[in-house]
């Protein structure tokens, strides 16, 4: 029988069905989202630049931005009550599954160009939640991994210093040195690269230093060796990353806290910690 | 170099697994793509196993002797082992010296005592950094991964391959943002000039031995997008630019082949039935028996027209039913002997239809590579087949529009997100300009600024 007719034959259901097309709801405008309504500011010009990062629209946010410092409202009030504001409302719908990875960068990218802009009023970097270092093991060359952990930080409002791949572990042991991060994050593909975790511990305890937790994940990352050694924490997925580093800084939690507790900080159910 | 502006197989009809329209013969009397599937195993060297040489040799011999008990074990004709390297490995050549040459020895052994026909496939890793001065060319990292190719090809490796990762930093870029135009320059410009550089130079290394240059595959850039795009309920990158990458990535794998590489083209490269259509070399291919290394969404249909059947990739581990490299082979192992067994039967056209359609509207992804449509992409590519960028953006296009026909003819159903961010491509890819420098020019200026990591100097630009 002809390929085409076996085909004709078929029920396609009976094989597969494509749940996400079954269990998509209507079209909404991000900005009547219940949730992202309770977020956005209702005064200008604080919402208007909200919702040019809502949008994901960089040069519109750039745009409003530079109108309101010219207006003389303050970078920190433009900041904190209005590109904060309007991540935060992305960062919403992207866990509703509303909003999707590349409208998290973008609107990530606005808000970072926003903020920039600010900063340069202010003479300074800006005020953030914590900092936090990001790696990727030595003698590892994949990144994209670190690059998401390093964007879901800093669209939280952390800063992320972003170390690179195939970083050595004396490297890293400075950078902690240097921003003493609420923070680190380990990324690395391979079983023979993620040894280097547990070597990057020894290196800090023979320094004598600690950090809250280090975050360590990627490809071929098991929990069961991430919790063979002290100071980390098995990382699930990259958009974890900032709700950790949240409960570091808001409720004083430590790497041991974070093994226990992992799955109700992150907030939803994560078959590795159940 | 020639390029290909013809199709090696007319009619998709004509092809099939087990057999490729130029199979290739290796050392122990191993032909692949000659009317049978080969089973293959790779296993991952346990962790600590980098620490020294003797524990890495040590790894991979043991990896290979499970493999060959099993092997035998269960009565099976023909196996490949590949081994993917460790960054340790290919930054210390004489590692990878002993290591090929411990594999080979044990598979030598197994060939003489049963005649069973055995296939060691090296890969060196691309452990080359972009950022890093002096960037992809010509670094320590660049020569050692050469030297590495070298000490395989010199060990007894039956054929090398390797997964280059030219372009990535801008594919990367585009696929985590959704940008059509940086994925279409990240891995159908940039891919293809890199794979040049690298391919000359390993096939002239290769002709110097008996060892075979296999192939390349997208698995840096195209399969990011893959694991990214995920599982159904996933979104992180959407599937239908997924699906329009991989044709991208089968323009820019072919470059391996038109550099001299003959096949298996390495599993990993999900884009390979495109570059078995337009060239006829075999292929190796992975799907539900490489559920131990990761999910996809076409576990059947990438069976259709392979002639090695992998499991990717696993933890070296005890499993209950033996080691990995053992349960995993057996795995391959009998999926192939059905394969044969339809062959021997003359049945195989059967089979392969019946594993393209258990997936073919599962998902775009798969939808691309069904072996009629790859075909037609493959079609595509050789209309403009002496301009990378120009192929490149074809069979982009050549995927959105098999995707639209089969939304119109209501077999393939579309999330918005799907649907929004297909329309968003195909109307990019549409407007691009059709002179190949103009293009490069364009993304020059954008990306050289927008991503730390691109260095143009690295590709000659």
């Amino acid at each position: 029988m002809k390929y085409e007719e076996l085909e004709e034959r078929m029920d396609q259901n009976a094989v597969h069905v494509r749940y996400n097309v079954e269990i998509e709801g209507p079209a909404i405008k991000p900005e009547d989202d219940d949730d992202v309504v309770s977020i956005l500011p209702t005064e200008e010009p604080f919402k208007s630049i909200a919702l040019a990062v809502l949008y994901e629209d960089r040069d519109a946010s750039l745009k409003n931005v530079q109108k309101a410092l010219n207006d003389g409202i303050s970078p920190i009030e433009i900041i904190n009550n209005g590109l904060m504001k309007g991540m935060d409302a992305v960062n919403v719908l992207y866990t509703k599954g509303f909003y999707f990875l590349p409208d998290l960068m973008l609107a990530g990218d606005g808000m970072m160009e926003g903020v920039k802009e600010c900063e340069k009023v202010l003479g300074h970097k800006s005020e953030t939640k914590g900092t936090a270092v990001s790696f990727v093991a030595e003698g590892d060359p994949h990144d994209i991994g670190k690059n998401l952990v390093v964007m879901f930080l800093r669209a939280g409002g952390y800063e992320a210093i972003d170390m690179g791949r195939d970083v050595p572990t004396t490297e890293v042991v400075k950078a902690v040195k240097e921003y003493k991060p609420i923070l680190l994050t380990g990324t690395a593909l391979m079983t023979t690269t993620m040894t280097v975790f547990p070597k990057v511990v020894a290196a800090l305890q023979k320094e004598g230093l600690e950090v809250p937790a280090i975050g360590c994940g990627g490809g071929a990352v098991r929990k069961d060796f991430v919790e063979s050694f002290p100071m980390s924490v098995y990382g699930v997925e990259a958009y974890h990353a900032p709700r950790l580093a949240d409960a570091i800084v808001k409720d004083h939690k430590n790497w041991k806290d974070l093994r226990k507790e992992y799955s109700s900080i992150v907030g939803e159910f994560v078959s590795e910690y159940s | 170099m020639k390029r290909f502006t013809k199709m090696a197989y007319k009619n998709p009809d004509e092809m099939v697994f087990g057999r490729a329209k130029y199979p290739t013969s290796q050392r122990w009397n191993t032909q692949i793509g000659a009317g049978y599937v080969v089973p293959e195993i790779k296993v991952a060297p346990v962790e600590g196993s980098e620490e020294t040489k003797e524990q890495m040799v040590s790894e991979c011999r043991n990896i290979t002797q499970s493999a060959c008990d099993r092997a035998v074990s269960i009565g099976l004709p023909a196996f490949m082992v590949e081994q993917e390297h460790i960054f340790q490995q290919t930054n210390n050549p004489e590692w990878t010296a002993d290591c090929t040459q411990a594999q080979a020895e044990i598979l030598e052994k197994y060939h003489d005592e049963y005649d069973i026909k055995v296939s060691l496939m090296a890969t060196p890793a691309d452990i080359r950094i972009e950022e890093r001065h002096p960037g992809l060319r010509g670094s320590d990292y660049d020569n050692k991964v050469i030297e590495s190719i070298e000490a395989s090809a010199a060990n007894g490796a039956s054929c090398v391959a390797i997964e280059t990762m030219g372009g990535k930093s801008v594919s990367d870029y585009g696929i985590a943002r959704g940008d059509p135009k940086a994925i279409l320059f990240g891995i159908g410009v940039l891919g293809s000039i890199d794979m040049e550089y690298m391919w000359k130079r390993i096939v002239d290394i290769c002709k110097k031995y008996d060892c075979r240059p296999a192939g390349d595959t997208d698995c840096a850039q195209a399969n990011t997008a893959m694991f990214m795009a995920g599982g159904l309920l996933d979104k992180d990158c959407s599937h239908t630019l997924a699906a329009l990458t991989r044709a991208i990535a089968g323009a820019r794998s072919l470059v391996a082949v038109e550099c001299g590489a003959i096949g298996p083209l390495k599993d990993c490269g999900y884009e390979n039935p495109i570059i078995k259509s337009i060239s006829g070399v075999p292929i190796c291919m992975e799907g539900k028996n490489a559920v131990c290394a990761h999910s996809d969404l076409m576990g059947n249909l990438t069976a259709a027209v392979c002639d090695v059947w992998s499991n990717e990739s696993v933890y070296h581990r005890q499993e209950m039913g033996g080691t990995t490299p053992e349960v995993w082979l057996q795995a391959t192992g009998y999926e192939a002997a059905l394969m044969n067994t339809a062959h021997q039967t003359g049945e195989e056209k059967t089979l392969r239809d019946l594993y393209t359609l258990t997936d073919k509207y599962r998902d775009p992804q798969g939808l691309v590579l069904a072996y009629d449509n790859a075909h037609r992409i493959g079609e595509a590519i050789v209309k403009y087949g002496k301009n990378p960028y120009l192929r490149a953006r074809a069979a982009a296009l050549e995927a959105g529009a098999i995707i639209n026909e089969a939304v119109d003819a209501k077999k393939m159903y579309l999330t918005r997100f799907e649907r929004d961010s297909l329309d968003s491509a195909l109307k990019i890819f549409e407007e691009l300009p059709t002179d190949s420098e103009q293009f490069i020019d364009e993304c020059l200026r954008k990306y050289s600024r927008k991503i730390a990591e691109f260095d143009p100097k690295s590709y000659e630009l």
